[in-house]
């Protein structure tokens, strides 16, 4: 190590104070993040209160978005929705935890799988979504299959109570591949020798992940809930399009189809800006309480 | 012993078998795909899931020349290099100094790049809008770099922060004991051992950058990127199936031909990257 | 004085330097247009031709096309607004998309005055000022394609259309019980339930009516529409369509059932797709038909084809090269660009002089008789509020989540709030 010394000079100014160099090394960050993302959201915050609609200048009109909200039904259906999607949350975590975690140990034909579990992924939502039109529309391949087998058909994507659930099912096994390329990265700091000895224990395979594997990837689990979360409620956008365009009804409309609604075809930003600032807040609250009930045991 | 190895052997071979299927399930769209780009639109009208038994490459030709996607090539891929490279240089930085250095304010920081993670891409689309323009980015690829850039980062520094924090301590201490400066820590230690999440990210921000349509139309309007392209595809009313197949064959092929040949590579990257504890 | 001299020469040069970037700028000027359909191939050949002409009339001006995806276009668009720089001549949609647009775009009245009477369609275009804001390329409409073939297998005489609702109702009859679908339909998006109203409302509503509905005064709970909204509901249980019309885009999907023959009818467009040309390819020009929809009630007998102008060209507000521009916009629609529009799309122009004479298909024939004289496209004239809305409701009508009478209450109350704008 001495050898690489740099001058005593250069060390001042840069290797010794973990203050200065900590700030130096986040400023391209931060100064990104900031010019480009929390601007923005400072601008979109001030434009909910007004009645912009993009070509007059705006009219502070204070609350009169927010207050049309709560008596917007559309919008109340699309929080209901929300709220439904984030109850599937654990199914998003724990399939492709599980998955990643039996590539980890061996499963026979692992490595293949990695490598496939990727494909929907690189495919755009549009293929995915003409794909899933084609097999699950009330013709389509699937009611094919269960009346094969002596089922009725069911109309996945047209019937309020099975859309959504349909919708999530096609985005989750869309990006389980994604999470799990992120969990294999994570179990690959998971020490190995600490497998080993719990094997030598002759401790269950049950037992094994509970307590060893599981704890010591916490901190890549809290990241992928909040990714997830993230994900499930910002990124779903081709999907509905090709899929159900929101319906039927509202039951497969979310708060960001609403806004691109609202911001495009109605030509209403101040209205979508609103619904963006709950949007925004609901999911700032939602990473704040996994994060507190997550990050109990790690450092962060 | 012996038993209870054998028996988790047997155990995994018994759940390799759902797993296979699921693999199948993930294969059919690119095998779906491939098909539909080998029919005629007619062809496709009138049997969506058949063979095709006259296969043409017509589709991939005009795909080609429709969408220009010669000319958008290089752009897609000096732009997806330039900001794949930038995010893991800074994410990289920023994990260090988050995780480790721990400097007077890092929990701001990092608040802030958590705050920033959830903002919905529709609401900061008008006021980023005008920012390019007033930058001067408008129309360039080092525009379009800056741009995705600052829209992946928070994903990015989020994660090397996680994996940072992972990494016990005391290699930190043991190399300033031994008289390392912290930016020799950060080349000679952060840097390897962040391999497997710099790699990942790596993987995941290639896919962002190389799959974006809406900052890349925002962003560049004159010469546009392979994407977008694509996405232009897809007309007001019908979707030539077998069309935008072919399109989408042709700019995901050069993404699985990476994933392909390096892979290898990634996955003992990954391996190398593992924490001997 | 070497040094006065020096001077003066550099001053010189800079100043030439200056001329000639000034004089290029001028000289070198680039009109930028939006749409989402030029690089389709078969409007190809007309966007060429505008291209071409248009340059070579306007030395040292290059038009430039940037098609950007539709899902996205209003999106981009508003962006482009909101920021006052972007494009200087944007595609529109004839309706509301314009209508709620016009502050960003420039009034054409005192320049179009010299194609107004060759061009039809203007009212989709024109603002509540009463002043124009696009100009009109193409014509919009509604109309019943059907397939001979199966109306002869369901014993029904191919050439006898139906005249009004009875008839309809009988023609149904007899391909359900030969087995067959009689109309496709494809409401996903609620599109399908956009054409029902317009083509069910052409004939059954008076002029007045008509305008009453464009201005918000007429009703969703009154009883003409009621009317319409109650045979949406009663046509599904007579078994009019196939069961998951809420899964079934209308495009394409809808109509790619129909050229595979699996139903009878389909309300179809008359320029973009799903129009004679489509269904000629895959039936054979000699098994489509087509006929107006009759309405439930009301109307006169009279069968008149519901028509509106289709898409426009605007120009933008914030366009540096407004004159340059609005010359462009009207480019679009010379009669010789027309001609060529027509011929290699199959859209329907809105400029009344092309020649269409040359046309063989019967189906294509028959509209261009109807077109002369047209009825109102209702779903055009209303608010996007209510439109959005009502392609909810039409849904939850036929999954049975809700009753007439509560959707009409529904669409009352955002009539209401839009009007309110």
């Amino acid at each position: 190590m001495t050898e690489r010394q740099p001058s005593a000079a250069r060390r001042r100014f840069l290797g010794d104070n973990p203050e200065r160099l900590g700030w130096l090394f986040v400023v391209p960050a931060l100064a990104l993040v900031i010019i480009f993302r929390i601007v923005p959201l400072i601008w979109g915050f001030g434009t909910s209160f007004t009645d912009y609609n993009g070509m007059v200048a705006p009219r502070f009109i204070g609350l009169a978005n927010y207050a049309s909200l709560t008596h917007d039904p559309v919008f109340m259906d699309s929080i209901v929705n929300m709220l439904i999607l984030l109850a599937t949350l654990p199914i998003w975590i724990g399939l492709p935890l599980v998955l990643a975690i039996l590539i980890h140990q061996g499963v026979p034909g692992g490595k293949l799988f990695r490598a496939v579990y990727f494909f929907p992924a690189v495919l755009s939502s549009v293929i995915v979504g003409a794909i899933f039109n084609m097999l699950l529309r009330y013709d389509g391949s699937f009611n094919a299959m269960l009346k094969g087998i002596g089922l009725s058909p069911v109309d996945w994507l047209g019937n309020s109570s099975t859309a959504l659930f349909s919708l999530i099912a096609v985005q989750l096994w869309a990006t389980f591949g994604m999470s799990l390329l992120i969990f294999l990265a994570g179990l690959s700091t998971v020490p190995s020798d600490m497998l080993e000895a719990a094997k030598l224990d002759g401790a269950k395979l049950m037992a094994t992940w509970w307590y060893i594997v599981i704890p010591s990837i916490r901190p890549i689990i809290e990241f992928a809930a909040v990714v997830t979360t993230i994900g499930m409620l910002t990124s779903m956008f081709g999907l509905i399009y090709v899929l159900t365009a929101g319906g039927p009804g509202t039951s497969t409309t979310l708060p960001e189809f609403l806004i691109w609604l609202e911001q495009g075809r109605m030509n209403r930003p101040g209205y979508a800006s609103a619904i963006s600032m709950v949007l925004f807040a609901m999911m700032a609250g939602l990473a704040f309480i996994q994060i507190r009930i997550m990050s109990r045991n790690a450092s962060l | 012993m012996a038993a209870v190895e054998t028996r988790q052997k047997r155990l995994l071979a018994v759940i390799a078998l759902p797993m296979a299927l699921l693999a199948l399930s993930a294969v059919y769209p690119v095998f779906f795909t491939i098909n539909a780009a080998l029919k005629t639109r007619k062809g496709f009208v009138l049997d969506r899931f058949g063979l095709a038994t006259d296969a043409t490459f017509a589709n991939f030709g005009q795909a080609w020349n429709q969408s220009r996607l010669s000319e958008y090539f290089t752009n897609s891929v000096v732009v997806t290099i330039g900001a794949v490279l930038a995010l893991l240089l800074i994410s990289s930085f920023a994990g260090y100094a988050l995780a480790i250095l721990r400097f007077r304010g890092s929990k701001i920081v990092f608040a802030i790049i958590l705050v920033s993670l959830m903002i919905p891409v529709q609401v900061v689309l008008v006021p980023f809008y005008r920012t390019m323009i007033a930058l001067d980015l408008i129309n360039s690829r080092a525009g379009l770099v800056i741009a995705y850039t600052a829209f992946f980062l928070p994903f990015s520094v989020y994660l090397m922060t996680a994996f940072y924090a992972r990494l016990p301590r005391e290699l930190f201490e043991a190399a300033q004991i031994d008289g390392a400066g912290l930016v020799q820590i950060w080349w000679h230690i952060m840097l390897p051992m962040g391999k497997p999440a710099l790699l990942t990210l790596g993987i995941l921000n290639t896919l962002y950058c190389w799959n974006d349509v809406l900052i890349s139309l925002l962003v560049l309007q004159d010469k546009r990127t392979l994407m977008v392209g694509i996405a232009a595809l897809r007309g007001e009313y019908t979707t030539n199936v077998p069309l935008l197949a072919a399109g989408i064959v042709l700019a995901a092929a050069p993404i699985v031909l990476i994933y392909i040949v390096f892979q290898r590579q990634i996955v003992s990257g990954i391996a190398v990257g593992a924490v001997k504890g | 004085m070497t040094l006065t001299r020096r001077a003066l020469c550099a001053g010189t040069m800079l100043a030439a330097a200056f001329a000639v970037s000034v004089g290029v700028a001028s000289a070198d000027t680039t009109l930028t247009v939006w749409d989402w359909k030029s690089g389709d191939p078969t409007t190809q050949p007309y966007f060429d031709a505008v291209k071409k002409d248009f340059e070579a009339a306007h030395p040292g001006v290059t038009v430039k096309y940037v098609m950007q995806p539709h899902d996205q276009y209003y999106t981009l668009l508003g962006t482009a607004i909101s920021a006052g720089q972007g494009p200087d001549v944007v595609l529109l949609h004839g309706g509301s998309q314009t209508k709620e647009r016009t502050g960003a775009l420039v009034k054409l009245d005192d320049n179009i005055a010299d194609i107004k009477g060759r061009i039809a369609g203007w009212p989709e275009f024109t603002g509540a000022d009463g002043d124009a804001y696009a100009v009109p390329i193409s014509i919009q409409g509604f109309a019943v394609y059907y397939n001979k073939d199966l109306w002869q297998k369901a014993g029904l005489d191919p050439n006898k259309t139906p005249k009004n609702w009875a008839d309809l109702e009988a023609v149904c009859a007899a391909l359900k019980k030969a087995g067959t679908t009689c109309f496709a339909l494809g409401n996903k998006e609620g599109f399908g339930a956009d054409f029902f109203l317009s083509a069910v409302a052409a004939n059954g509503w008076t002029a007045a009516q008509q305008e009453a509905w464009t201005k918000g005064d007429l009703k969703w709970s009154s009883p003409e529409v009621k009317a319409i909204v109650d045979a949406w509901v009663a046509t599904k249980g007579a078994g009019w369509y196939a069961e998951g019309a809420n899964s079934t885009a209308k495009f394409m999907d809808e109509y790619e059932s129909f050229e595979r023959g699996e139903n009878a009818n389909t309300i179809g467009l008359i320029s973009d797709v799903a129009h004679w040309m489509e269904f000629d390819d895959f039936l054979g020009a000699d098994k489509v038909g087509v006929y107006v929809m009759p309405p439930v009630a009301g109307g006169d007998g009279s069968l008149k084809l519901p028509l509106a102008g289709g898409i426009g060209y605007g120009v933008t507000n914030f366009s540096p090269n407004k004159d340059l521009a609005i010359a462009l916009a009207k480019s679009f629609a010379d009669t010789p660009h027309m001609q060529v529009f027509f011929e290699s799309a199959g859209a329907i122009p809105a400029d009344t002089k092309v020649d269409t004479s040359k046309v063989e298909s019967p189906s294509a024939k028959q509209i261009l008789a109807w077109l002369a004289d047209g009825v109102p496209l209702a779903h055009n004239n209303m608010s996007t509020a209510e439109t959005e809305e009502w392609h909810r409701q039409s849904q939850l009508l036929f999954t049975g989540e809700t009753t007439v009478d509560k959707a009409l209450a529904r669409m009352d109350e955002v009539q209401a709030q839009a009007k309110k704008k």
